[in-house]
């Protein structure tokens, strides 16, 4: 009982990160029609950046609070910065282009992020991971210990999804971001500045991405494939939310998460997890999508 | 007609003269290049059949391609069948799995297609070709080794057998360039094409969606699968590592910069992915102004995603087809001026 | 005899039932008319019979087929086609390839047989193009043949889809809007064409149009058709005298309000106009579609942009919005801020309910998934909200139920009592004519004529559409694309070509003496350009 558990939490854990990381691209795909694959690589990108602040630039003998804050900040404020750039450089003159050519941009943006960060961090190398709570802090539930870690992430991503979900909601800003996201060029039309909009988008996205790099680092074999990879995680959670819905993409990254730690009670391996995202890709489109191409083709 | 048929066999003839001999007097190294290079110009290929003709979206070439290198590895190593046989195999296991990719492209179009796609390669990267479940046949991830084959009885072992292997591949990879280019044209070819502009109107037209889309994803794994399949023969081993998920994103892109709706453009891709990062860390290291640097296969896909997205930008229609549309406004200006003088004459 | 017979169809959309038990009958030869307000289920009807939806309940019976379940392609090989509302020619394949592929999907063809060019391919390959090359002279597309068919004009599109249709050889042809965005003139050359498309090729027609003429003219019968029900079926001059089709749909003829100008309080002539443009050119690529236009609104005026197909009404809209860049030319700073309306104005709604009723019903409803006219009067009840000074509406009536138009107009009118500037692109002249203080008659790109309203519309040649030409015949479509870059067809209606003042003073002349559009002239000297 306790081993399934602890399962559960690990799988809530992941669910969270999940979740975040599907959350920017909801966000960016929302306002900005760009399904963003690059975003695996942005956030791995940024948590780079933090790793590098933690562990290079930091001074050994400040205390441990002080240089994970210093990273932190860092790391999401470099994402902030290239959310901007990348929208500002790239995707403002694309935006009347179709759907799918803004996605292989995204992919010409993943390649160059992940060769760079290789070039620079190396791949295929161990990296101490960053640790946002104190490593071996626990929670005692009942009579299971939960790592103050997982609480965290659990955290953070429901507390962003709700949060998003009200700043879309009650905030004129929002409605200007809900309104682009229906029609640019109309929202142009009636005053709604779609620049800033669409700004603000690709740096909260980012932003988000950042995050969720930098919590999962604990998790997994932490590399800059890996995080790139997190790519397929988020798109299945996205596409449980029908790439619209934040709630429903927040319980489908949960979802996701404990459907694929589940199984590594009886399975071991480490990629078998990918087939469980796949499986859960397929099944939500045929399900989501069930006039077949009469929908689509509107 | 028939005589622009005869213009294109008498173009690829020369060009297979021409092409065949390149190789001839450089060593090992670019031996193998020219081999890989056509070995990925058939992973571009694919995709001008697939996207360039009907329009639908794939980011697991790689993946056909590496079906096709194991199933014709495997009847190598296990069954020692001739090469032959072996690519045969290797292509049939990469038209199945092309068909059954293809089912949820019939509900499927776009980004969602280009979801899907995206993650049967990740799970044939991460799991089919290196979790242990599936080492009998994929030898794990390290994978295995091809220590000798025989290709129609020729035996095709040591680094002599390269230019064998390149002779035969540009053989087939120009015939089936023709094939491709012919095909554009052709009944088949609108049919594709009407898919590509309108779905919708294709299937109240008459043509069967079903059909023509299994169909297409089937011919594309098979063209993947085919260089695919003389990988083993090339580089003497089978690994998961060149097929993995990135080399599938760097043929979505390659393709796409190079033009994905012409045959040419595959076969410029293919020397481009294959030669220049070879002679980038060749030749890419030294000192410069007292600085030691040295260029990496890195730089070559930062490369390769910057001018991804600058083409993307600036010229739609890939490298191909702006080369294209430039010579054709020469040409037409060329034969505007010519009709003036005539008419000053 | 009965050809097609549709029983108790029922189509659910979510919660919205799109098709409510409905039945139908067509006889062989005849031409069907469907009507009905926006949103009535006309398309989906549409959709059902030619197999891109599948209905919830209900048969469909072709001849002696069931084909409630049957694929798209399989009605098609029974001799069902169809045209689109939407365009959806394959733009990239040139006109005479659009044509081939109905003709050989419907032959047994093999793809590599196709690909080797083997015998058997080539002869069939030879007897498509030379059917295509029949229908498209009967349909008067013979000059088209090898463009793209994405760069012609909305017009020729529509023409091109019948004929593509017409390529299955088909038994039963369903036409979905084929008059959208076409002016009188050439709506009634449209009559004459399916008339003889019928006399021809023996199809039988199932025709969805919003204007009554054409269905008044073509149809042998009627079905009318609301919310999603069959509210009235029978002889054209009974459906136009039927008082519940009056009430839903038709609505009554339109009283003309002549009155409406004069009793305007003439808006202060000192003031300075709320837009003003001068000197304006604009276009797409490398063609300019529009240049030299001058034209100013006034507080509280009505103007009406109005002229043929293609004249440049729609770009200079859309150059004056900002969504096309000006290339010369003055737009009034004034303006620029205007167009800004502030969002997020919180205004009464009850305003936009009580204009459109029906807006009520649907409000918890996402504005994507309502049918185009209510999407129209969305777009307006918004811009009522937004309290603006000036609103510029293009093309509000296309594709929308006579009575839908005839309150849109009344809309203008209310707009204006409350001081609300409004330009107006449309294709109805004497509508148009109605509402307007103003208007600018549009001719090849630039200003032809503008006067008071009442004034235009003493024009008879003007209103009777004669003097509206048929510019959509002329077709300078010379689009540069060599960077392969393919303009939004919806863009690429009529454009003229901007050429030496010497040329163009030949072409014209040129034109005169023989009688067409200088335009269909430059298309002859470049064709013959393209042969040297």
């Amino acid at each position: 009982m306790t081993e399934f558990a602890a399962y559960t939490i690990i799988g809530l854990s992941l669910g969270g990160i999940f979740s975040l990381a599907a959350l920017g691209i909801v966000l960016i795909y929302r306002t900005t029609g760009v399904l963003n694959f690059a975003h695996g690589a942005m956030g791995m990108f940024s948590t780079f950046v933090a790793w590098q602040v933690f562990y290079g630039v930091s001074h050994p003998f400040w205390p441990a609070w002080l240089a994970t804050l210093l990273a932190v900040i860092a790391g999401l404020t470099f994402a902030a910065v290239m959310g901007l750039v990348l929208e500002l450089a790239v995707f403002r003159w694309v935006r009347t282009r179709e759907p799918v050519v803004k996605a292989v941009i995204t992919i010409g943006v993943l390649l160059a992020l992940q060769s760079a960060a290789s070039l620079i961090w190396k791949n295929n190398q161990y990296h101490l991971p960053l640790y946002l709570a104190p490593q071996t802090a626990t929670i005692q539930v009942a009579d299971v210990p939960i790592g103050a870690n997982y609480i965290v992430i659990v955290v953070a991503a429901l507390g962003l999804a709700f949060g998003l979900g009200a700043f879309l909601r009650y905030t004129s800003f929002g409605r200007a971001m809900r309104a682009v996201s229906d029609s640019p060029t109309s929202a142009s039309l009636w005053g709604v500045p779609v620049n800033r909009v669409s700004a603000v988008s690709w740096m909260l996205g980012s932003l988000v991405a950042a995050l969720a790099g930098i919590l999962i680092t604990p998790f997994i074999n932490f590399d800059t494939t890996s995080l790139t990879l997190l790519i397929i995680d988020a798109l299945a959670a996205a596409l449980i939310g029908g790439l619209v819905s934040l709630p429903l993409t927040v319980l489908g990254g949960f979802l996701l998460g404990l459907l694929e730690t589940y199984p590594t009670i009886w399975i071991q391996s480490l990629g078998f997890p990918r087939l469980v995202s796949l499986l859960v890709i397929l099944v939500v489109l045929i399900v989501r999508n069930p006039r077949g191409f009469a929908v689509a083709a509107k | 007609m028939t005589s622009r048929l005869a213009f294109r066999i008498l173009l690829a003839l020369v060009a297979f003269a021409v092409l065949a001999r390149i190789p001839v007097g450089f060593d090992v190294g670019f031996k193998f290049d020219a081999a890989l290079a056509v070995i990925w110009a058939f992973g571009l290929l694919s995709l001008v059949l697939l996207t360039g003709y009907v329009g639908q979206i794939s980011l697991c070439q790689a993946t056909f391609a590496g079906v096709g290198a194991y199933g014709a590895g495997m009847m190598v190593s296990s069954l020692h069948a001739d090469y032959a046989v072996a690519v045969i195999a290797g292509v049939a296991a990469a038209f199945v799995l092309g068909v059954l990719v293809g089912l949820p492209a019939l509900r499927l179009r776009g980004i969602t297609l280009a979801i899907v796609t995206l993650g049967i390669a990740l799970v044939f990267e991460r799991y089919v070709f290196q979790d242990h479940a599936f080492e009998w046949f994929t030898g794990g991830s390290g994978g295995w080794r091809i220590d000798h084959a025989t290709l129609f009885g020729l035996q095709m072992d040591s680094s002599t057998h390269l230019m064998g292997a390149y002779v035969v591949l540009l053989g087939l990879f120009l015939a089936v360039a023709l094939l491709m280019v012919n095909l554009h044209d052709s009944g088949a070819g609108r049919r594709f094409r009407a898919i590509r502009d309108s779905e919708v109107a294709a299937t109240t037209m008459g043509v069967n969606l079903t059909r023509y889309k299994l169909l297409a994803f089937g011919m594309s794994a098979a063209i993947a699968g085919l260089g695919g399949a003389f990988y083993p023969l090339v580089a003497g081993s089978v690994s998961p590592q060149p097929f993995w998920l990135f080399t599938s994103l760097q043929f979505a892109a390659i393709a796409v910069l190079m033009g994905v709706r012409y045959v040419p453009a595959a076969a410029l891709g293919g020397v481009f992915m294959a030669v220049v990062p070879d002679v980038l860390t060749r030749f890419g290291h030294g000192t410069f102004m007292g600085h030691a640097y040295e260029i990496s296969y890195d730089w070559f896909q930062i490369a390769v995603g910057v001018l991804l997205i600058v083409q993307l930008i600036v010229l739609p229609d890939g490298v191909w087809g702006d080369l294209r549309s430039r010579a054709a406004r020469i040409w037409s200006a060329a034969a505007f001026l010519g009709a003036r003088r005539v008419k000053v004459a | 005899m009965t050809m097609l017979r549709v029983r108790n169809l029922t189509v659910r959309f979510g919660g919205i039932v799109a098709l409510d038990d409905v039945s139908l009958d067509l006889n062989r030869g005849e031409i069907l008319g469907l009507i009905g307000p926006n949103g009535a289920g006309k398309t989906t009807l549409f959709n059902c019979l030619s197999g891109v939806i599948r209905p919830d309940r209900g048969s469909v019976y072709f001849e002696t087929h069931s084909l409630t379940y049957a694929p798209p392609h399989v009605r098609a090989g029974h001799g069902i086609a169809r045209t689109f509302q939407n365009l959806q020619l394959w733009g990239s394949m040139t006109v005479e390839e659009n044509l081939m592929v109905p003709m050989d999907a419907l032959g047994r063809r093999n793809t590599f047989s196709d690909a080797l060019y083997l015998p058997f391919s080539s002869y069939a390959e030879q007897a498509s193009a030379e059917r295509a090359r029949a229908i498209l002279h009967v349909l008067d597309l013979s000059r088209y043949r090898n463009t793209l068919a994405g760069d012609l004009p909305a017009g020729i599109q529509r023409r091109v889809e019948i004929a593509r249709a017409l390529a299955m050889r088909p038994k039963l042809l369903l036409l979905d809007e084929p008059a959208a965005g076409l002016d009188a003139q050439e709506t009634s050359r449209l009559a004459e064409l399916l008339h003889a498309v019928r006399d021809r090729f023996h199809v039988s027609m199932l025709l969805v149009d919003h204007d009554m003429s054409l269905v008044m003219r073509v149809c042998d019968y009627v079905y009318v058709l609301d919310f999603g029900k069959l509210l009235a079926r029978g002889r054209p001059d009974a459906i136009r005298s039927d008082p519940k089709v009056i009430a839903a749909y038709l609505g009554e003829e339109s009283k003309n309000l002549p009155g409406a100008v004069e009793t305007l309080a003439a808006p202060a002539r000192h003031e300075p106009p709320l837009l003003e443009v001068k000197g304006l050119a604009a276009g797409y690529g490398g063609l300019e579609v529009i240049r030299d236009v001058e034209l100013s609104v006034r507080r509280g005026e009505v103007v009406a942009c109005i002229g043929p197909n293609g004249a440049g009404k729609t770009t200079t809209l859309r150059a004056i919005s900002g969504m096309i860049r000006a290339r010369r030319g003055h737009i009034s700073e004034d303006t620029l801020r205007l167009v800004s309306v502030a969002a997020g104005h919180e205004v009464d709604i009850t305003d936009a309910f009580e204009l459109f009723p029906k807006l009520r019903e649907r409000r918890r409803q996402q504005v994507g998934t309502l049918s185009g006219g209510e999407q129209q009067m969305v777009a307006l009840a918004r811009a009522i909200l937004s309290q603006p000074t000036l609103v510029m509406i293009d093309e509000m009536s296309q594709g929308l139920a006579p009575t839908v138009v005839r309150r849109l107009f009344e809309t203008i009118r209310l707009f204006r009592e409350q001081g609300i500037a409004v330009l107006l692109v449309e294709q109805f002249v004497e509508s148009a004519l109605d509402v307007a203080d103003r208007a600018y008659v549009f001719e090849h790109g630039t200003i032809g004529m503008s006067g008071a309203a009442a004034e235009l519309r003493r024009n008879r040649k003007l209103v009777a559409g004669s003097y509206l030409g048929s510019a959509a015949d002329a077709p300078a479509m010379v689009a540069a694309n060599g960077n392969g870059h393919r303009p939004d067809p919806a863009l690429m209606e009529v454009v003229s070509v901007r050429v030496p003042p010497k040329l163009k003073r030949a072409l014209e002349q040129r034109a005169e003496s023989e009688g067409r559009p200088a335009g269909a002239v430059v298309v002859d000297l470049l064709e013959k350009v393209d042969q040297q």
